[in-house]
């Protein structure tokens, strides 16, 4: 759907993604506007599905068009193809046969008096958004169980009159496409796999709440696109459970607060995107030196600088790895899609108070601005790990830093008697004293990495998809993971033998892992959206990754499609049939 | 319950200052003032920057972090707010304070989260071996200023008050006594509280801002009949920072507003009779049209 800013597009999007939701169904809704803050033009995708929606992109089923000028400045993002049922705003005076579609002739075309219609049923322009709501639910079947009732809750502060117009404005869409039906029926199926209510969210939001279950207490941060409603959801909840938010000066005071509330004890966390990652370096690495629990979340997007700031890319996965000055290792975690991201970010709260480290929770602005339904989690199935506090005997004498065998030592907090110790960003010795010492600055290192060790064999943070024999392997991480699922189905549905590693852990690098994975295939592909492709590169500094495996990789504002996956699968098989090498990505050399 | 001496907030650690420092009067007196306020020390979390002054909490038997340049103060508001309960001090330079780390004061003041922020100013980098610091006069040659300085140096003072402070004091190792007495105070004003203390650098400092200079023009603001009261008084007098040389309590607010603490517990208060159960939070995810 496409029009201007009062058109109520993205308020129409909600409301068909929660109807859709409410009945079943999966789905996925994103949005985009023009560049101004207020006004302009307007758009939102929605995919629904009875199975689960993999990736938010590809060609239309349907376009709406409020008018044309605003539907066409979206481009490439909302492309209409033969297949296309195209609805669009009578009054634009458009004839349904010089659509300006460029060549393309849609499947069927209705042009439909949606203002007109609004303002004979609900007295107001302000009702086409909910005419629209009708059609689709009538040619469609979204929403034709939920709507009314869903109109009626809306609405109902506004008073009775507007509830009532709202609902003959949506009968009316029902009815035009009852009275006006597609040739082929285009409804869709019952929702799979028992089709119970799902739950409606984005990546920002569900990764907050994930926190608050977690247990986290404490949130520092400073607004930055597209990662500032993890702050402001936790704004509004957080304190209901004890805890605080803290709105920071800069970048630098919001991880430094996380950190200082983690010193005190306490669960904490700080969001922010690539550049504000880059300021909160240094304290990450005074984390890592004082060894003590952070959550960061950098919720990527395009860079360097203010780069293509309200676009995903996946370009920071160096940045997460690697921004850190001396030698310190921080666990980095990506979430795949909106219910995952609930999952890692507790995963990352567990991390980060097992290993009293911070971990980097690497979202993506798709991930965490996008709404998807969400198959409802169990929560009682989680485990929540808290730091290893010093027993009443191990407070006597008791030494922070103490060598260990797992290079965990217990850690008190201020508050706890005979846990008195100092914390600091110099090297120290065991007993947090300072030291310049060669020799035991050596040691603390050599024990600051070896408590990861058990950390590379976590296999359950690495998904593997498909037919564990397929000659053909896929490798892909957040949320372009969804595009490599999709188009494994795709490759699957064609008889290919393709199978997907999705890696959740990506830092440290689990050289056994993606070994084994290499070893089984005959071609391999990274498919990432990144100019250098970032993981294969980091992949390939700890361990090597033979030519039959190359990277598919694209910038940031370039959705990278299932169909351009497939269609690299597919000469990648031919590429065996004809003993030729896999063609390796050309701008990377 | 326990009575703590002074002794009892005093580490083995020995300090890795020169010989002559100023901040070993600060250590001496900070440590006074913590025996006649009688917390324990585990309830006490000293935080610190990075140069020769934010060595200090190490020197204490407190829980001590000894944090990055600049940082200390965005890092005990986080630990003060994380535990309301804890005595929360921060220590810094004149450069980690009002340089790398100026950023942050207006915000600190602002919050008036209840720390004690004691800076020890010098006026020069003693750390890093002698070079500008921002409360350097304008025209001191250092190794970074070699022709000397081109800039005037900032007013904390001013700063402080002009923020909004709501306690604003000043001191000198070469007055142990009254020194210890505006840090206790400062502590226990219930709010943000400011105490810069002339603490000259014996190796980096120019003579006039050594000990011996400090007792020729040391005045003290109760024997000139300061009302502290009197905020634009204190901000008359802080004018002559970098010329006189006053002590004592510039303003301490008579009425002290309640603390960001006090406004925090009031929220979480509000939720305690019924906190919501965590499992039940997805549910905020429960779809409607």
């Amino acid at each position: 759907m496409a029009g201007s800013g009062g058109d109520g597009i993205v308020s129409a999007g909600e409301s068909l993604i929660a109807a859709a939701a409410m009945e079943g169904y999966h789905a996925m809704m994103t949005k985009s506007f023009g560049s101004q803050i207020r006004g302009g033009e307007s758009s939102c995708r929605v995919r629904v599905s009875a199975q689960p929606v993999l990736n938010p992109n590809g060609t239309l089923h349907v376009a709406v068009a409020f008018n044309w000028e605003d539907f066409k400045k979206f481009g490439a993002e909302l492309p209409v193809g033969p297949q296309t049922v195209v609805i669009y705003e009578s009054s634009t005076g458009v004839a349904p046969d010089k659509l300006p579609l460029e060549g393309i002739k849609p499947a069927v075309v209705f042009s439909v008096p949606i203002e007109e219609l609004a303002k004979k049923t609900a007295e107001t322009d302000k009702a086409k958004n909910i005419v629209v709501l009708g059609l689709l639910a009538g040619w469609f079947g979204v929403g034709r169980q939920t709507m009314v009732a869903g109109i009626h809750k809306k609405f109902a502060k506004k008073g009775p009159k507007i509830v009532e117009g709202n609902e003959r404005a949506f009968n009316a869409g029902v009815e035009y496409a009852e009275t006006h039906p597609l040739k082929e029926g285009r409804k869709l199926a019952a929702p799979v796999g028992g089709g119970g209510t799902k739950l409606l969210t984005d990546g920002n939001d569900i990764c907050a709440a994930a926190a608050i279950f977690a247990g986290c207490t404490f949130f520092g941060g400073y607004p930055i696109t597209p990662s500032s409603e993890i702050m402001q959801f936790l704004d509004r909840e957080i304190w209901k459970y004890g805890g605080t938010v803290l709105q920071a000066e800069d970048e630098i005071a919001g991880v430094g607060a996380a950190l200082g509330a983690s010193f005190a004890g306490k669960k904490s966390m700080t969001a922010t995107s690539g550049p504000g990652m880059s300021l909160k370096t240094e304290i990450l690495g005074l984390a890592s030196i004082s060894e003590l629990p952070l959550v960061c979340v950098n919720v990527q997007r395009g860079g360097p600088s203010t780069g293509v700031p309200t676009k995903s890319e996946q370009s920071d996965l160096f940045q997460a790895a690697f921004s850190a000055h001396g030698d310190c290792l921080r666990p980095v975690l990506a979430p795949i899609n909106v219910g995952d991201t609930f999952g890692i970010t507790v995963e990352a709260f567990n991390i980060a108070e097992h290993y009293q480290t911070p971990v980097i929770v690497l979202s993506d602005q798709e991930i965490s601005q996008r709404k998807e339904t969400v198959v409802p989690i169990d929560t009682s199935a989680f485990q929540l790990v808290e730091r290893r506090r010093p027993t009443e005997a191990e407070l006597v004498d008791y030494s922070r830093f103490r060598f260990t065998e797992s290079g965990i030592s217990p850690v008190s907090h201020p508050g706890m008697p005979g846990g008195n110790y100092l914390a600091s960003g110099i090297e120290h010795n065991e007993d947090g004293s300072p030291t310049a010492g060669g020799e035991m600055h050596a040691k603390m290192n050599e024990k600051r990495f070896r408590k990861f060790a058990p950390l590379k064999n976590r296999r359950d943070l690495f998904l593997l998809e498909g037919d564990a024999d397929a000659p053909i392997g896929m490798v892909s991480w957040g949320s372009v993971a969804g595009v490599a699922m999709e188009a494994l189905r795709l490759a699957q549905a064609e008889g290919l033998q393709v199978k997907l590693l999705v890696p959740k852990l990506l830092y440290p690098i689990s050289e056994v892992i993606y070994q084994d994975f290499f070893a089984s295939v005959k071609r391999g592909l990274f498919i990432e959206q990144s100019h250098q492709a970032q993981l294969y590169r980091l992949v390939q500094m700890f361990t090597s990754i033979p030519a039959r495996v190359q990277p598919l990789a694209k910038s940031g504002s370039n959705p990278i499609l299932p169909v351009e996956v497939l269609e690299r699968l597919r000469s990648m098989v031919l590429s065996i049939q004809s003993n030729q090498p896999n063609q390796p990505a050309a701008e990377l050399e | 319950m326990k009575i703590h001496t002074a002794n009892d907030y005093k580490s083995d650690l020995k300090p890795i200052w020169c010989p002559g420092c100023g901040d070993y009067g600060v250590l001496t007196v900070l440590t006074r003032a913590l025996a006649s306020i009688n917390r324990p020390p585990h309830e006490i979390a000293f935080i610190s920057g990075i140069g020769c002054s934010s060595r200090i909490p190490g020197y204490t038997t407190a829980y001590g972090f000894n944090t990055v340049h600049g940082r200390a103060l965005p890092i005990a508001q986080g630990i003060k707010l994380a535990n309301p309960e804890l005595l929360v001090l921060v220590a810094s330079g004149d450069g980690d304070g009002f340089s790398i780390g100026g950023g942050h004061l207006a915000h600190v003041v602002r919050r008036n989260i209840d720390l004690t922020y004691i800076v020890m100013d010098n006026q020069i980098y003693g750390l890093t071996k002698g070079q500008l610091s921002p409360t350097s006069r304008q025209g001191l040659k250092t190794v970074s200023s070699n022709q000397g300085s081109l800039e005037e140096p900032v007013n904390p003072l001013l700063y402080m008050l002009a923020f909004g402070a709501g306690y604003v004091a000043q001191g000198t190792p070469i007055d142990m006594a009254g020194l210890a007495k505006i840090i206790e105070d400062g502590i226990r004003y219930p709010g943000f509280a400011f105490i810069n203390v002339q603490s000259p650098c014996i190796t980096y400092g120019e003579a006039e801002s050594q000990m011996k200079a400090q007792k020729e023009k040391v005045e003290s603001l109760e024997k000139m009949g300061h009302d502290p009261a009197d905020r634009l008084r204190a901000m008359a007098l802080a004018q002559e920072y970098g010329t006189k040389l006053y002590t004592g309590v510039f303003y301490r607010n008579p009425a002290p507003p309640p603390a960001h603490g006090e406004r925090v517990a009031q929220r979480h208060a509000a939720y305690k009779a019924s906190p919501p159960v965590k499992g039940d939070i997805l549910k905020l995810f429960t779809p409607s049209v």
